[in-house]
């Protein structure tokens, strides 16, 4: 398949079923380049099976999943990642008995940067997110809202960074955590062109951050564009209210 | 130098405490006779042992019940290659780590995709063939009646050459597994141990680690197999009876799993404990797996978690003193 424009990920009518339950359905998703995409939805949308079927923890039941027109969903996990994709997860998910500045390393090592130089910049990403002074504790003994964000700063380490696929970064989190956290996001996008991609409940924050926002209904895209559009939109009114 | 424990005991601390008790094992030979000498010799074969199943089970999580088998596999490949087909001893020893960890690839990868005690399963079923396999070919192994294998030093006082030979075998393993878990892999293997998952996701290819991990601690019991061979004289399906695994379980266990120190202490205690408490009999082993048992409930960070707070305790009293 042709990579269209600036064209960064592309999913082409995906659908995922576990046994009888569709899980996705007939899902087609583009994102471009450099943007940061808000991906809401009821519960039970289909949010997080989207996030696993992009970065390879579900192989979709039919479909295809482009990244920079290659395709990539009969592709292992590891090697997504190596494509420059990143993911987190909606409960924060640390190696818990290394410290914070090992968890920081390791997505370092996997493309081969040197010890030093990933120490580095380790460094400097935790001091970015005022977690600098903890970075030699156990990752086991941070708080809920510092382990979302070492979660979050951890996938910068992987350079280039392409898309990021955030799940639920600002659930339970500290509205002080919170503003390190959009702040992390809008920095990276700015100076490091990171695409993300944010499912969120937090409309506030998504209207944000996002200048386009898709909406997902039974495993489909029932909606997408600003949000002033999506929240006039019927169909959205409908799937959140339930009618 | 993180020596006595990986991720806390560090610096001039923990190295002066090392190298104080490499001296004196190493003087050791000067105050004891020939029967404490074989003590320490099989002490330090359980230390290979114990280390480098600490370095599969304990680092990268990989909780299996074989370690005892794949020390025959060595230890077979060698007295037979020697004893059965002529070859030098040295070309015996060095089939052996190449046979066991060929086995511990092909056992490595036919698990790869088990976790906790599936894996612990799995891997018992395999040594448990091989201890059968080993009984029933006695034209080959001799069975039950034991397989004669040449001795690698002769003559009288010939405890002195085993006993450095195992203690330098020993100390080869203890700097393997430091080096290892500060390279790269020791990394990649504490991350798949924490959470596989989100390893894979920061582009880990976790199957070759736990291959590599597979390889390395199944050679190196080849290898430990293969000089035990030699050093004992005979070779006994006993060596893959479950009650070996057991051993280097609880060694690992009482010295603390996961200290790079933990499965030296634990090895070298509960061989002079076995030793000193013979005539006990097997009511040694319940004693053990009682300890064992309490460790896992209380404190899990065995004798290396003593050490370590004790010289905490000590650094704590010496500041307060400067105060």
């Amino acid at each position: 398949m042709e990579k269209k424009n600036n064209e960064l990920l592309r999913t082409e009518n995906i659908i995922k079923d576990f046994g009888s339950l569709r899980a996705v359905d007939n899902l087609s998703l583009r994102l471009e380049e450099g943007e940061i995409r808000g991906l809401i939805g009821p519960n039970g949308s289909g949010k997080t099976t989207l996030v696993n079927l992009i970065t390879g923890v579900y192989r979709p039941t039919s479909g295809g999943v482009y990244f920079s027109g290659r395709r990539i969903d009969r592709l292992p996990l590891d090697n997504i990642t190596h494509e420059g994709i990143m993911r987190t997860f909606q409960v924060a998910r640390m190696f818990a008995d290394m410290s914070v500045l090992d968890n920081m390393l390791i997505p370092a090592f996997t493309q081969g940067t040197s010890k030093r130089e990933a120490r580095h910049r380790a460094q400097e990403l935790l001091d970015f997110c005022l977690l600098g002074k903890l970075s030699n504790e156990p990752a086991r003994n941070l708080s809920g809202g510092q382990t979302m964000l070492l979660q979050i700063v951890r996938g910068f380490m992987r350079q280039p960074l392409k898309l990021y696929l955030l799940d639920e970064p600002f659930a339970g989190v500290h509205p002080a955590i919170k503003d390190i956290i959009i702040e992390t996001i809008q920095k990276m996008n700015r100076e490091e062109g990171v695409t993300f991609l944010i499912v969120s409940h937090e409309l506030t924050t998504i209207h944000r951050l996002c200048s386009q926002i898709s909406v997902l209904h039974g495993g489909k895209v029932i909606s997408e564009g600003t949000m002033k559009e999506v929240a006039n939109d019927p169909r959205v009114i409908d799937s959140y209210l339930g009618g | 130098m993180k020596i006595i424990n990986h991720t806390v005991i560090s610096g001039s601390k923990g190295r002066s405490l090392s190298l104080a008790v490499l001296l004196i094992v190493c003087l050791l030979p000067f105050w004891t006779g020939e029967y404490y000498m074989q003590v320490f010799t099989i002490a330090f074969y359980y230390v290979i042992l114990a280390s480098s199943w600490n370095l599969l089970a304990g680092y990268a999580g990989q909780f299996s019940l074989a370690h005892h088998a794949f020390a025959a596999i060595g230890g077979y490949t060698s007295a037979l290659l020697v004893a059965n087909f002529g070859f030098p001893i040295w070309l015996g020893i060095l089939a052996a780590p190449l046979s066991s960890a060929l086995m511990g690839f092909i056992l490595g990868m036919l698990c790869l995709r088990m976790r906790a005690i599936y894996l612990a399963i799995a891997t018992w079923a395999f040594a448990e063939s091989v201890r059968i396999t080993i009984s029933m070919t006695y034209e080959i192994t001799r069975g039950d009646l034991g397989l004669a294998v040449p001795k690698l030093f002769m003559g009288k006082g010939q405890g002195v050459p085993y006993y450095y030979l195992f203690l330098g075998l020993a100390a080869a393993t203890a700097l393997m597994t430091i080096f290892i878990m500060r390279s790269k892999m020791g990394y990649y293997l504490r991350a798949i141990r924490n959470d596989e998952m989100v390893a894979r996701v920061m582009g880990i290819n976790t199957t070759r680690w736990k291959i590599l991990a597979f390889i390395l601690s199944s050679g190196t019991a080849g290898i430990a197999g293969a000089f035990y061979g030699h050093y004992n004289g005979l070779l006994t399906p006993v060596m893959v009876d479950f009650n070996e695994m057991a051993f280097i379980v609880i060694m690992v266990v009482i010295g603390g799993i996961r200290s790079i120190a933990g499965p030296v202490i634990g090895a070298i205690l509960i061989q002079i404990l076995t030793e000193t408490f013979r005539e006990f009999g097997e009511i040694r082993m319940v004693v053990f797996a009682l300890a064992v048992i309490a460790i896992a409930r209380l404190y899990n960070e065995g004798a290396m978690g003593v050490v370590r707070q004790v010289l905490q305790w000590i650094t704590r009293r010496k500041q307060a003193r400067e105060y």
